[in-house]
């Protein structure tokens, strides 16, 4: 299986389009996908530094605190988060990894991600993407001989710029109110 | 999933040896590494502890309102954490008094009753029984609200917000239980009188450690810190984290309740004083609450991390909101509350001062939430340290070889011209604090020892039930709002 790199900038021709205007739903679709299954690419083969050059410095990245709630709507209600980063604060999460002392992933999970049900909109401005989809993160753990599965739904935004799409924002909603893996120590 | 099981008499001679066994190697600074992962021994934890003692459910802020309730943990039950419509505090087991269904299905909510969805027995949020569909012919008449109402803890009481229960009537009121403790958590928690209040609802993970792993680190364990959470000095993100135990220091307040101070200014800069908290919150508190000792001790070395027994710890510490920043200190609350042998769920909550501005709530809140909890920088790393303790606890190796943990630090002793109440001990080092939890375990093991017969425990809650009827029938019943619930 290769692992050689991915470039995260080409690979599709609307890479350099930075309104949504000129391009045709499918377009739209295909860009956001093919971000998606790169993002997913880079995170299980940990090569983070380069992910990170596909977060735009405006990033707010949150996983907020889902309880159980008769109503969905009110499942996400009580306002807290268990990890709300910007950009400094991810990158700090990213030295902390490669410090070889980050002990909840020393020695690393091995981890496949897999990301469907891909809906895709034009966002408020013309230069952003919304983009909905399922996550179904399996990981096993350095310490584990049993892998955990971490579902997760998240609503992206991508913003679209000269060197390619950019993750603006990621609210990453877990599906379990009592999270099952012992720690997020990898990225969802 | 563990099952709840009582024990039979061999059990009890095998957990007795156990206890014994923990207390002797305690004399020799030592401890068994078998219960941190044991059926019986956990099941005896549930019965001997968790039923016996006052254990932590929530904070008042949670529940303001008349009717309020979140759904919380004793031991392996559920249970309900309701405001009744009186505004009285109840702690409900959770299970209908007709067949056993679970009446409450959300983490939290507001309702006036509680409504089993097998039958449609429906109980008032203080749990007593309102009502039933068809109720004339199916009953011929109302049942007695209170000796079919849902299961009540007995003793429920609030320090400065926060509130605990037992399960037992037979405790002392929770200020004495926590004795010399509540001098120092008032300087913790009670520095306005307005008090604190959770800024959010708490999150909850699984870990697959032991709770007492969890209780004890933070009982005592400052000198951890430099080799589990260096990775956050090798990020960049907090200077120093190798010599934070240097300016440790131990307050011992007995019965297993003992907290960790730093001398922060010494650590950080000289401002930093009363855990960090800058002038905007700072000026905000009533010093003038607090004794001489109290004063001094948060100015100079607050208590920054501690336990009650036996699964209620917090932690106040300073920390950069973004990375650069100037440190403020961030108030986390949190339950290592069992749910199997091994295994844990970890509750937190962040807190602030309720007088405190907005945008420095919002700060603390991100600040906690970035170094604990499930995504936390420093958190993420007890949670696997932990594990190998789980794991060595079942080894057939370690048990046969009766491997022990070594409790051996230098000792310095106590400090002779500490004025406040308990121990201080100016050194962290030493593991007196970690001791003294073991061995306010091993007494909550043995004072509830399970030799009763189970003829003299069905006599004994006869006689309990009789006296709560009594005492039911003798209030007067307001029948308004009982009609009321049974139709809501």
């Amino acid at each position: 299986m290769s692992t050689t790199t991915v470039n995260t900038t080409a690979g599709n021709t609307a890479a350099t389009v930075t309104d949504t205007g000129a391009l045709t739903q499918e377009q739209i679709r295909h860009l956001a996908e093919d971000f998606l299954a790169r993002e997913a690419k880079l995170l299980d083969e940990r090569r983070f530094d380069e992910w990170l050059t596909m977060i735009d410095d405006e990033i707010v990245y949150e996983v907020p605190i889902r309880s159980a709630r008769l109503s969905f709507e009110d499942e996400v209600s009580g306002g807290g988060y268990r990890i709300r980063d910007d950009k400094p604060l991810l990158a700090l999460r990213v030295a902390r990894l490669d410090s070889g002392q980050a002990w909840a992933e020393v020695a690393p999970s091995r981890t496949l991600r897999v990301v469907g049900s891909v809906i895709v909109e034009r966002g408020e401005s013309a230069d952003v993407v919304n983009v909905e989809s399922a996550l179904l993160l399996y990981r096993q753990r350095g310490h584990d001989e049993l892998g955990d599965v971490i579902p997760v739904r998240r609503q992206d935004q991508l913003r679209l710029t000269a060197d390619g799409p950019r993750l603006l924002r990621r609210t990453a909603l877990l599906t379990t109110a009592i999270l099952q893996t012992p720690n997020l120590g990898v990225f969802v | 999933m563990h099952r709840y099981q009582t024990p039979s008499a061999d059990d009890t001679a095998y957990i007795d040896s156990v206890v014994d066994r923990v207390e002797e190697s305690l004399d020799d600074s030592l401890l068994p590494v078998d219960i941190f992962n044991d059926d019986r021994i956990f099941a005896a934890e549930m019965q001997r502890i968790f039923t016996k003692t006052w254990v932590f459910l929530g904070h008042e802020s949670e529940i303001p309102n008349k009717g309020d309730f979140v759904m919380r943990r004793i031991g392996t039950d559920r249970v309900i954490l309701s405001r009744d419509s009186k505004g009285i505090i109840r702690v409900l087991n959770n299970h209908c008094r007709h067949r056993g269904t679970e009446v409450c299905h959300e983490d939290r909510g507001n309702t006036a009753v509680f409504k089993c969805p097998y039958h449609g027995w429906a109980y008032k949020n203080d749990g007593d029984w309102a009502g039933a569909p068809q109720m004339n012919d199916a009953y011929g008449e109302k049942l007695d609200p209170r000796e079919w109402g849902l299961l009540r803890a007995p003793k429920v009481e609030s320090l400065f917000g926060f509130i605990f229960a037992s399960l037992s009537e037979d405790v002392p009121p929770l200020r004495e239980y926590l004795g010399d403790a509540v001098w120092a958590f008032e300087a913790v928690v009670n520095l306005h009188p307005d008090g604190m209040e959770v800024l959010a609802q708490p999150e909850v993970f699984t870990v697959k450690a032991d709770w007492k792993n969890g209780a004890e680190n933070f009982a005592g364990d400052a000198y951890h810190v430099g080799t589990t959470h260096y990775s956050n000095t090798l990020s960049g993100f907090i200077p120093g984290l190798n010599n934070v135990s240097v300016v440790a220091h131990g307050y011992d307040f007995g019965n297993g309740n003992s907290f960790i101070g730093h001398s922060i200014a010494d650590l950080i800069a000289p401002q930093f004083t009363m855990w960090g908290y800058p002038p905007e919150v700072r000026d905000l508190f009533d010093l003038d609450r607090l004794d001489d000792v109290q004063r001094e001790m948060i100015e100079n070395r607050p208590p920054t991390i501690g336990t009650f027994f036996p699964n209620f710890s917090y932690l106040r510490f300073p920390q950069p909101a973004n990375p650069g920043e100037m440190p403020i200190p961030f108030t986390n609350i949190r339950v290592w509350q069992p749910v199997a042998p091994g295994v844990m769920e970890l509750w937190t909550w962040e807190f602030e001062y309720k007088v405190a501005p907005q945008a420095y709530k919002d700060k603390a809140y991100l600040a906690g939430q970035y170094g604990f909890g499930s995504g936390g920088v420093f958190e993420q790393d007890d949670t696997v340290v932990w594990e190998g303790i789980a794991k060595a606890g079942r080894s057939a190796w370690a048990r046969e070889a009766g491997m022990r943990l070594h409790f051996r630090q230098k000792r310095t002793g106590p400090d002779p011209e500490w004025q406040g109440p308990g121990k201080y001990y100016p050194s962290i080092y030493g593991e007196y604090l970690q001791e003294a939890f073991y061995r306010r375990w091993v007494d909550a093991m043995r004072s509830h020892n399970q030799t009763m017969k189970a003829e003299t425990k069905a006599a004994d809650l006869a006689v309990r039930e009789a006296a709560v009827v009594a005492a039911a029938a003798a209030a007067v019943e307001d029948e308004g709002i009982l009609t009321e619930g049974a139709q809501a």
